[in-house]
C-alpha cells in the first residue's frame, strides 16, 4: 500500500495525510475500512494518564575534588545512586525519606514524590540536592550540596520501564471501609468505580498484536520527541484477547525513553495518591504508519467493543475477585452496572488531555516536524507472565 | 430569593428548633445543605434559605439578636483551572454530581449550586487542583 519511506517523503513535503485515531474512527464509519486506507498516511493516538513506572537518569556533572555519590536525595527525596561517580535515577514513585527530613517535614512534603520533582525540573524550577560520598583515591569528596535546574545537569533523560499500558482494569471496593490506592479512593460497598485506560483512545488498544511499533518507533513523551526502548516491565501479550484481538485486561507495556530537556510542563505532570503515593501523569502519543488495510481495521475498534474486568480491591491478594468485564462504553457513560447495581464510574486518564496529544502529535506530523521510524525490532508477544509463589523457607509436618 | 449562610450556634441554642422557627415566624424554607450538631458543642449549619426578601433580612436579624452567627460568605469549594487536568478522578466522590465530565469533550464541569462542600473531592484529586476559598 505505502512505505514509511514513502509517507516520510510526504510528511517533509507537509503533504502527508494525518488523523487522529478519533477521526479515523468516525471516518471509517462513514466511508468504509479500504477508502480510509487509501486516504490516510497516518493515524495518530495519545493518552495522558498516571505511570508510576518512570523515572529520570541525571547525570550532574563532576565537582571538584571529585565525588562518587553513594545516596542523595532531591528534595529530600532519594534518588538511586549505584551507577558510577554521578550517575543518579529518580523513580516517580519515591517518597520523601522522612527520617531525612528533620524540621522540614510537613503535610506538603509528604505529599510530594519523584513524579513531582522530575515534573519541576521540567517545569525549569531549581531543586535541592544533598549528596553523600564515599571517599577513594580517585574520589576525595566525602558530601555535596547544591541547586540544580535541568540546564545545570549534562543527562536528563526519562527512561520509564512500565509505561502504555495495553488496556488495564477497573477498581470497585466491595468491602465495608474506604480504600486508599492507586486508583485513587474507592468508597465502601461499591461507592465508586475508577478505570485507568483512555479505552478505544489508548494507543496499544488500537494496535492491538503490536505490529505497527518495535524497538525504537519514535512517539511523543510527555511533549518531546522520544522512542520505545523495550518491551515494558510485566509485558503480558498473552493475556486473553477478543476476537477483535484486543486484550480483556492488562496485556502489553512498553518501556520509554526520551530527552527530559525537551519536555514541556503541560504534559508531565506530578501527583499524588492519598493513602498511596506519589506518581507522575504522563502525555504520551504513537504515531500509526498506514501500510496496510488491517492497520486501519484496527484503528476503527470502538468504545463499545473494548473491555475492562471489575476488580475487587477489599481483598489484598494478587489474584483479586472481579465482578466480570465491563465495556469502554459503558465506563465513558460515567456509570457501570455490578450484580445488578448502578455504580458511578470515573476515569483516571484524562480522556479530555489524551485527545489533546493526539492533536498536537497530528499537528508535529502535518508540520513536517516529526517523522516516522520502522522499528529496529519487534517487540516479544510470547512473553510469559510468571508470579513469585516461593515464599522462603516452608514449614511442613514431615 | 434565595440565600445561602452559615450558622454558627452558640453551646446554650443548640437545642433551638431553629428550621421550624424560620418556617413558621418568617414563612421561609430551609433546606440543610450540611450540618453539625453534637449536644453541648457549638453546632454549625449550612442552609440555602429562601422566602421574601424582606422577611429573609428579618430572619437573619432575629437569628443574630439571638446570638446566632450568621456568615453570609460561606465556603465554596475553587478549582484552579491552570492545575486540573481533567482526569475526572473526582467525579466518582462527589455525592450530588456537581462534579461531572462533559460526555462530548471529557472537560471537568462544575455547578455550584449543586455543591454541598462535603469536600471529599480536595484529597482526592492527584494534582491538588481542589481547595476551599476559606
Amino acid at each position: 500500500m505505502r512505505t514509511i519511506a514513502e509517507i516520510n517523503d510526504k510528511i517533509q513535503q507537509k503533504r502527508a495525510i494525518v488523523w487522529t485515531v478519533e477521526e479515523l474512527k468516525a471516518k471509517v464509519q462513514e466511508i468504509g475500512v479500504a477508502q480510509a486506507a487509501k486516504e490516510v498516511d497516518v493515524i495518530t493516538t495519545g493518552t495522558f494518564e498516571p505511570m508510576e513506572a518512570s523515572g529520570a537518569m541525571i547525570n550532574l556533572g563532576q565537582t571538584d575534588p571529585p565525588i562518587k555519590i553513594r545516596q542523595c536525595w532531591l528534595d529530600g527525596i532519594p534518588a538511586y545512586s549505584g551507577f558510577g561517580a554521578v550517575d543518579l535515577y529518580l523513580g516517580a514513585a519515591q517518597m520523601a525519606d522522612y527520617s531525612a527530613l528533620g524540621d522540614a517535614d510537613s503535610e506538603e512534603l509528604r505529599e510530594r514524590g519523584g513524579g513531582h520533582v522530575i515534573a519541576d525540573l521540567i517545569a525549569g524550577k531549581a531543586v535541592h540536592l544533598r549528596a553523600v560520598g564515599q571517599v577513594t583515591d580517585c574520589y576525595a569528596r566525602a558530601s555535596f550540596e547544591t541547586s540544580l535546574t535541568s540546564d545545570t545537569i549534562n543527562q536528563f533523560y526519562l527512561f520509564n520501564p512500565r509505561n502504555l499500558y495495553q488496556n488495564f482494569i477497573v477498581g470497585v471496593n466491595g468491602g465495608d471501609r474506604p480504600l486508599y490506592t492507586y486508583l485513587g479512593p474507592l468508597q465502601p460497598d461499591l461507592g465508586n468505580a475508577v478505570y485507568s485506560n483512555p479505552g478505544a483512545l489508548s494507543p496499544l488498544m488500537n494496535d492491538p498484536k503490536l505490529q505497527l511499533v518495535g524497538v525504537g518507533t519514535r512517539i511523543f513523551l510527555g511533549g518531546g520527541v522520544g522512542y520505545v526502548a523495550w518491551e515494558g516491565t510485566q509485558h503480558y501479550p498473552l493475556q486473553k484477547r477478543l476476537p477483535n484481538e484486543t486484550p480483556i485486561g492488562p496485556a502489553a507495556t512498553l518501556a520509554l525513553i526520551g530527552d527530559a530537556k525537551q519536555m514541556q510542563s503541560r504534559w508531565v505532570r506530578g501527583c499524588y495518591f492519598r493513602g498511596y503515593g506519589a506518581s507522575l501523569m504522563l502525555g504520551v502519543g504513537v504515531p500509526f504508519p498506514v501500510l496496510h488495510e488491517e492497520a486501519i481495521a484496527h484503528c476503527a475498534v470502538l468504545d463499545k467493543d473494548l473491555v475492562a474486568p471489575v476488580v475487587d480491591f477489599s481483598i489484598p491478594r494478587r489474584i483479586r475477585p472481579t465482578f466480570g468485564l465491563v465495556s469502554y462504553a459503558q465506563l465513558k457513560s460515567g456509570r457501570i452496572t455490578i450484580d445488578g447495581r448502578s455504580v458511578k464510574a470515573a476515569p483516571l486518564a484524562s480522556l479530555y488531555l489524551s485527545r489533546q496529544v493526539a492533536l498536537e502529535l497530528k499537528h508535529w506530523i502535518e508540520a513536517g516536524e516529526f517523522t516516522l521510524t520502522e522499528a529496529v525490532a519487534p517487540i516479544a508477544m510470547d512473553r510469559p507472565f510468571v508470579s513469585q509463589d516461593r515464599l522462603g523457607r516452608q514449614l511442613t509436618l514431615e | 430569593m434565595k440565600k445561602r449562610v452559615t450558622l454558627t450556634f452558640p453551646r446554650r441554642y443548640v437545642h433551638m428548633p431553629v428550621t421550624y422557627r424560620l418556617a413558621k415566624d418568617f414563612n421561609i424554607a430551609a433546606s440543610i445543605i450540611r450540618a453539625q450538631v453534637t449536644p453541648n458543642q457549638i453546632g454549625t449549619l449550612v442552609v440555602e434559605l429562601s422566602g421574601d426578601i424582606d422577611q429573609l433580612d428579618a430572619a437573619l436579624d432575629w437569628m443574630r439578636s439571638n446570638d446566632i452567627g450568621v456568615s453570609l460568605a460561606s465556603r465554596e469549594i475553587v478549582i484552579d483551572e491552570e492545575v486540573c487536568v481533567h482526569c475526572g478522578l473526582c467525579t466518582g466522590v462527589c455525592p450530588t454530581e456537581a462534579l461531572t465530565l462533559d460526555p462530548q469533550t471529557f472537560q471537568l464541569n462544575f455547578v455550584r449550586s449543586r455543591c454541598v462542600v462535603c469536600e471529599q473531592c480536595i484529597p482526592t484529586c492527584p494534582v491538588q487542583a481542589i481547595s476551599t476559598n476559606l
